[in-house]
């Protein structure tokens, strides 16, 4: 205190020294009130907080989204804690491959994929080619997923409590099960793997119409808690598609019915929905994913022909028509473009077709051949990675 | 043909400048400077040895270094004999190293050069000798005055200060090590200018009659001072010379010493030699880089824990393993500076674990370094009387470099000298101006 008075002397001497310098120190003191009582009220708020509990829940919150987020690790890496703590693990102890095969009204059929099998079974319907079509995807069975509606909802899901269909067999979409029931109005649009969350630095959305947007997943908290992701549309007829985990170095691809193919800098994509390819009217996306550098690209038409792409051309305008995947005359033929994934050798396509069949390939076979034998037009394709059946 | 040009190579700022008979133009050889004429004597050299000066180096320092994370390994440096009574005995030494460390910064290149106990610094895997330093920092400023200029520079007239030090023989090798340095940095023909001599150089070109004058080169490393005869160049005279090594630095150093060092806990941690120790190197530059060792920051951790004033010690640890004491000694002088023109001025630095705050008055500034003052009136006086002049007989007195701007000796001079004879040269550029008018001689 003493010390301080000293100072308080010390700057009277300089006052009185220099009469002008009265001035600048008492505005350079009432700067420093001015900060010292903002940052007062601060503690004061954070105090309150503290007092009535809400920081102790927010705290409580965060510790439990990280324990979440733990849980998720830990089905991932097939480890229990004692494990984790000597991480790097490898990766996915060979865990059984689920095919989730998916509606827009919220049913699920989830088979488990035996890694020989070239048919899997039969989907009854008979609305199946008119209807939106089904989607699929192909995740291992301790994986959790994440469940994306058009109204934005999300909710999650362990894929190992949803029930399975036998292989082989013919289902009715009446079996198939409904984890999460879309409410009035509301569709079921992506179901996305989700325990990579920890590890990633982004969730990336793109919707039917091509508007992209991204957000950080340190938001998956209150994302999670709030169920709440966003659609990442910005006009009322766009309907959100997809959603995918990735890193902020990585490059994005997303293809249309029409056949445009639209690569992407993560990095440089916006926090808020932007539209980033211009579409016709009658154009929309039909698949979107993460390649990764020793991945290919392939591109199925609803007829069987396969595409295949090695490097993926970044756009370099923030508005693009996309790289032309098949030459303007196919397309007035009436060619069409169902689906796309990034392979690697090895890997195998599950691929649905417009009687209900479900196929399985070797993605290696169809780039040589160049097309799919299906017993019908195709409608969706879903990609079995080798390396979960090794 | 290849140009001469003249290199102020000052302790806080340098300069490049070409004279073509009639007009001397300064090199705007740091364009991202606030005057891109005057470059900040500062070299970065990172990791894989790759160098930066001026803002650039200042701008990569800020980029790679402060908050960064820190990795100490320990590496074995050697082996020590150690001899007792009856017996005799090896040991290995070890010294932890922070392997991310991207890159150090150096300052105060010139002043090592004077230093007799500084003879260089290990940079990673490779010693640089002060010398090294300078020859670094020398071929980059002279890339950029050829780029600017476009053709090669060949020869140079570099300033240096009437006395690097005190004793004859370190003054001697210091500018040994300059012009060294200066060829190593590819210049075939390099002389030497004393700074002071240089100015009045530059002044010479304003006045009509020949004058008595005394240039007063006050900069960040020394202080230098010549009695001179100008105005008449077939009888330019120098009376006499004379110099002090007192200049900006040792002002920052004492305001540090003795305003900033409570900030980091001076007076409030008693009976911890070790912290009382790293609080008492924060004013040496030189010291500070050397104390973010692990042990000192597991002494630091535990006294935070311990409650030994906990917030001054927490600054002390994010000054030190921050990197933030470049920004810090920055802060210091820029306040020091603001009070050449203010009555006051607040030092502050906000970052991580530190909140320093202090109003500090151009009367506590003009007490601190008062013992200073005395000191340099006398050194001014000495040099007054050994050219045989009277003050009365002076006609002008020309202040350069940034210290001459400073209230308390600006009043001395017209204490001593009367205020109409004070003249004011650019603080920055008169030395190097100078320095390419004698390059042309």
């Amino acid at each position: 205190m003493s010390s301080f008075s000293h100072k308080i002397d010390e700057w009277m001497k300089e006052a009185e020294a220099r009469p002008e310098s009265a001035v600048t120190i008492v505005k350079l003191i009432a700067r420093r009130l001015r900060e010292l009582t903002e940052r007062n009220e601060e503690l004061l708020t954070e105090n309150i907080a503290l007092q009535n509990g809400t920081r102790v829940e927010e705290y409580q919150k965060r510790i439990a989204h990280l324990e979440y987020q733990l849980d998720l690790l830990k089905r991932r890496f097939g480890a229990d804690e004692s494990m984790l703590a000597e991480l790097p693990v490898s990766p996915a102890e060979a865990a059984t491959l689920s095919l989730l095969v998916y509606n827009n009204y919220g049913r699920i059929l989830r088979l488990e994929v035996p890694a020989d099998a070239l048919s899997l079974g039969r989907i009854l319907d008979e609305k199946l080619a008119s209807s939106e079509q089904p989607r699929l995807l192909v995740v291992p069975s301790n994986e959790e997923v994440l469940m994306l509606f058009n109204s934005g909802r999300v909710s999650t899901h362990a894929v190992g409590n949803i029930p399975t269909v036998e292989c082989g067999g013919t289902w009715p979409w009446e079996q198939a099960a409904l984890p999460d029931e879309p409410r009035a109005g509301e569709m079921l649009v992506c179901v996305a793997p989700l325990s990579h969350l920890p590890l990633s630095e982004l969730f990336l959305q793109v919707s039917r119409r091509g508007c992209v947007k991204k957000t950080m997943t340190s938001l998956a908290q209150s994302i999670l808690g709030n169920r709440y992701l966003g659609k990442s549309t910005l006009q009322k007829l766009d309907q959100p598609f997809d959603v995918i985990l990735c890193q902020k170095k990585d490059s994005f691809a997303f293809v249309t019915f029409e056949g445009h193919l639209l690569g992407l800098d993560v990095d440089a994509l916006p926090y808020s929905a932007e539209e980033r390819i211009k579409l016709t009217a009658s154009d929309y996306v039909i698949a979107s994913f993460v390649p990764h550098p020793e991945q290919s690209m392939l591109f199925v038409t609803q007829t069987g022909k396969v595409i295949q792409r090695d490097n993926l051309e970044i756009a370099k305008s923030a508005m693009s028509r996309g790289q032309v995947l098949i030459p303007p005359g196919r397309l007035e033929q009436g060619v069409r473009f169902i689906g796309a994934a990034a392979v690697r050798d090895g890997d195998r396509l599950a691929v649905l077709d417009a009687t209900g069949s479900l196929t399985v390939h070797l993605a290696q076979a169809l780039t040589g051949s160049g097309s799919i034998e299906a017993g019908s037009l195709i409608l969706s394709i879903g990609v079995l990675p080798a390396e979960a059946n090794s | 043909m290849s140009i001469k040009v003249g290199i102020d190579f000052g302790t806080s700022n340098s300069g490049v400048a070409v004279y073509d008979g009639q007009h001397v133009k300064l090199l705007p050889v740091d364009p991202k400077n606030v005057l891109p004429e005057v470059i900040k004597t500062v070299l970065y050299i990172t990791r894989d040895y790759r160098a930066s000066i001026g803002q650039e180096a200042v701008e990569n320092y800020y980029r790679d270094n402060v908050n960064r994370q820190r990795r100490f390994v320990k590496h074995w440096t050697g082996e020590i004999d150690v001899y007792g009574a009856d017996m005799h005995y090896v040991q290995d030494v070890f010294v932890y190293v922070d392997e991310l460390q991207p890159g150090r910064l150096l300052q105060y290149l010139k002043t090592a050069l004077r230093k007799e106990r500084y003879a260089g610094t290990q940079i990673f895997e490779r010693y640089f000798t002060v010398g090294d330093l300078a020859r670094t920092y020398l071929s980059l400023l002279k890339q950029r005055a050829e780029d600017i200029l476009g053709e090669p520079i060949q020869a140079v007239t570099l300033g240096r200060p009437v006395k690097f030090s005190e004793s004859q023989e370190q003054d001697h090798k210091a500018q040994e090590t300059l012009r060294q340095a200066a060829h190593a940095a590819g210049f075939r023909e390099v002389d030497f200018e004393f700074e002071p001599v240089a100015a009045a150089l530059d002044y010479e070109q304003s006045i009509s009659q020949p004058q008595n004058v005394v240039i007063f080169d006050f900069g960040g490393g020394t202080l230098d001072i010549a009695v001179m005869r100008l105005g008449d160049p077939r009888r330019r005279e120098v009376y006499a010379s004379g110099g002090v090594d007192i200049a900006g630095s040792d002002f920052d150093r004492t305001i540090i010493e003795k305003r900033m060092l409570a900030h980091f806990g001076l007076g409030r941690v008693k009976l911890h030699p070790e912290i009382m120790e790293m609080i008492h190197a924060v004013p040496d530059w030189m010291a500070l880089p050397y104390l973010g060792t692990p042990i000192n920051k597991n002494i630091l951790d535990k006294a935070i824990q311990a409650g030994i004033a906990p917030i001054q010690v927490k600054a002390l640890r994010g000054l030190i393993y921050n990197d933030l004491a470049f920004t810090f000694y920055n802060r210091v002088e820029a306040g020091k500076i603001a009070l050449s023109s203010d009555g006051a001025t607040i030092i502050s630095l906000e970052d991580k674990d530190i909140a320093l705050w202090e109003l500090y008055t151009r009367h506590q500034f003009e007490t601190d370094i008062q013992t200073y003052l005395v000191d340099v009136e006398k050194v001014l006086l000495d040099t007054i009387a050994r050219s045989g002049l009277e003050p009365g007989e002076i006609d002008a007195i020309v202040k350069t470099g940034g210290s001459s701007n400073i209230p308390l000796f600006s009043e001395m001079l017209a204490r001593i000298f009367g205020a109409g004879k004070v003249k004011k040269s650019n603080a920055f550029t008169s030395v190097v101006a100078g320095l390419a008018i004698k390059a042309k001689m």
